[in-house]
């Protein structure tokens, strides 16, 4: 086995470099400036809200506290450099790239160049082949996505020093075990779609469709069908620990029951309505207030748990269907 | 012009009963019986789009049958592939090798994917041969690198060897060397060996069967001596007595049209005291004939 996972590597040597200087770099990237933006050092006194410093942008800097003034204007610098802004998107791509990087030749590649003949013929069992083949893509791409998308939490908390990475549904998506496990369904999807079509670029192409699609839709998703048992209602004023999910917001009477007039009747003075005589807002009224359903930052390792259940299942399924896929196919 | 009589199937490496398969339209094999005896060497020869290759295709499990069914050493590769497959070597059409691996990189990958390959033995043939083991196996020529594919498929240690045209894109010398190896392992395991081809000259002295298939149907299947001795060419007006015409083709030097005949038993024996019993016909010419016979027209006709 040993054998068959290195020459894997070795076959596809260009694809496992690649894979390895972006994922290492991405992290020491994203670990540099994270040290940038500590090395800013806000003091706890200077976080709106306890969370981020003030934004101390060319416009705004008046409404600033004396004291926060500089630390928040450099703090302001650091984060809006290139390279932070960069390295702070690449969550949303890494873990795709790697995945379709390692996963389009691992099959299509091998139809493409008549190679796959001279494996099956040896092989017998072809899903005993392909099998090995997608393990020695996951030892390579898990820890190496892992160590990336834990330097990704450490940016995150870097970018926003007043909170705790694993208690904060900021960006969770794009950052710690989600690198991993988008990763790990880029691959598998990658795979199956190799199976399937057995040409490399066609699966490239289809990949990265496939990938943005899931990624868009991957959070309306996941809060309108898995997230919606866990959120709770906030009421106006009330505070909660730790950062929230607004799973979704509402109107509502401060008694809880959902307001179902209009803006009209709720907002003064919105333009363009009409009152009928004596339906005029009473300006005094406390009247309904905006309100939202939330998922505290204490759910926070249920949600990922819940969602990377989700996630492997689905890569499961993928990398089942090239399984299967594999063993009825005809090489070119 | 049905197969003659093959071996018993109980004495046979390869057996396929009325095997088809279509694409779509084009029908590649159409219903062929086939028996291949252990322990010998066949070759399997016929023009290109015959049905060579998807008969070799089907006895690897690379393609369904879409009627009959084939059994390789006993199994039905289609139902028991791994079975199947561990009892076959594997020669492709063109050398299949992976770019960047080296040599002894593809024995090990050989060894990591069939538990009964003997790298030691491929290692040997390999050595014995020249080639480089840490050589880049993409920088190989056509004649190492097909022996680099023979090598992987002897080192299976399988008792029925598939050789997918081989020899079609190797030089003159190479092919000698690819036959003489073929020939050595093959007679020292006492495996069997189904050779395609169509380069009738190189088969003649390994085989000891031919198998003729044309229009995806068997045209001929029978010892190769027996093949050169129940047929006569001579032109088409004096044919020998009591024999049948398979084809006509364009003799040597392109002069006259020739008649490929198949003479009756008793006639190819010389009991019947009318014909010379040790003479024979070539095999390129028995080939000819039959192949002309699938195309249905002499070729080029002569005033």
């Amino acid at each position: 086995m040993f054998d068959r996972i290195w020459l894997t590597y070795k076959q596809q040597r260009f694809e496992t470099l690649a894979v390895a200087v972006a994922c290492l770099g991405a992290a020491a990237w994203a670990l540099l400036a994270s040290w940038h933006l500590n090395s800013v050092s806000v003091p706890a006194s200077c976080l709106v809200g306890g969370h981020v410093p003030y934004w101390n942008g060319p416009s705004n800097s008046s409404w600033i506290p004396g004291a926060c003034q500089l630390p928040s204007q450099r703090f302001t610098d650091a984060l809006s450099s290139w390279d932070v802004r960069i390295v702070s998107s690449l969550g949303d791509v890494l873990p795709f790239f790697v995945g379709i990087a390692m996963g389009a030749p691992l099959v299509a590649r091998e139809l493409e160049q008549g190679t796959a003949p001279l494996s099956w013929a040896l092989a017998g069992a072809r899903w005993k082949w392909l099998a090995g083949k997608i393990l020695a893509a996951l030892l390579l791409i898990v820890p190496l996505l892992l160590i990336a998308g834990l330097a990704a939490d450490v940016l995150r908390g870097a970018q926003e020093p007043g909170i705790d990475p694993h208690a904060s549904f900021d960006y969770f998506t794009s950052r710690g075990v989600f690198f991993v496990l988008w990763g790990v369904a880029a691959l598998m999807g990658t795979v199956a779609l190799g199976a399937l079509f057995g040409r490399t670029m066609p699966v490239v192409v289809v990949a990265l469709i496939a990938c943005l699609f899931a990624r868009a839709t991957w959070e309306p998703l996941t809060d309108a069908y898995v997230l919606h048992g866990m959120a709770v209602l906030q009421m106006p004023g009330a505070s909660s620990p730790g950062e929230l999910l607004v799973y979704q917001s509402d109107v509502l009477y401060l008694d809880g029951k959902v307001y179902t007039g209009t803006d009209c009747t709720l907002f003064n003075g919105v333009p363009g309505c009409q009152y009928a005589p004596g339906d005029e807002p009473d300006p005094s009224s406390i009247g309904p207030q905006l309100a939202w359903y939330v998922v505290t930052g204490d759910n926070y390792w249920r949600v990922v748990a819940l969602e990377s259940a989700i996630m492997l299942a689905g890569s499961a399924a993928l990398g089942a269907f090239a399984l299967v896929w594999v063993g009825r196919r005809r090489p070119y | 012009m049905g197969a003659d009589a093959g071996a018993s199937t109980a004495t046979a490496a390869l057996v396929a009963h009325g095997l088809s398969k279509r694409f779509r339209k084009k029908v590649a094999l159409d219903s062929v019986d086939l028996s291949v005896p252990a322990g010998s060497i066949t070759a399997l020869v016929g023009p290109n789009g015959a049905g060579k290759t998807t008969l070799i295709r089907v006895c690897m499990a690379f393609e369904r049958p879409n009627a009959g069914r084939v059994e390789v050493d006993g199994v039905d590769p289609w139902r028991h592939r791994s079975e199947a497959l561990r009892r076959v070597g594997y020669v492709p059409q063109t050398p299949a090798v992976y770019r960047g691996l080296s040599v002894e990189d593809h024995l090990a990958m050989a060894r990591s994917l069939h538990s009964g390959f003997d790298a030691d033995y491929a290692r040997r043939r390999l050595d014995q041969l020249g080639i480089p083991l840490d050589q880049r196996a993409d920088t190989l020529s056509g004649g190492q690198g097909a022996q680099l594919g023979l090598a992987i498929a002897l080192g299976t240690r399988a008792n029925v060897l598939l050789l997918d045209e081989p020899l079609a894109n190797l030089d003159p010398l190479a092919r000698r060397e690819f036959i003489q190896v073929l020939l050595d392992a093959v007679r020292s395991e006492g495996s069997t060996a189904l050779l395609s081809s169509h380069i009738v000259t190189d088969v003649e002295d390994a085989c000891d069967r031919l198998v003729i298939l044309g229009g995806g149907k068997i045209r001929l299947d029978c010892p190769l001596e027996q093949a050169r001795r129940t047929h006569r060419l001579t032109d088409a007006d004096s044919p020998p007595p009591g024999a049948t015409a398979v084809g006509s083709f364009l003799g040597k030097g392109g002069q006259k049209v020739m008649t490929l005949w198949r003479l009756a038993a008793a006639a190819a024996d010389g009991a019947d005291g009318q014909s010379a019993a040790p003479e024979t016909t070539s095999l390129e010419d028995v080939v000819l004939g039959y192949l002309a016979a699938g195309r249905g027209t002499a070729g080029l006709q002569l005033n």
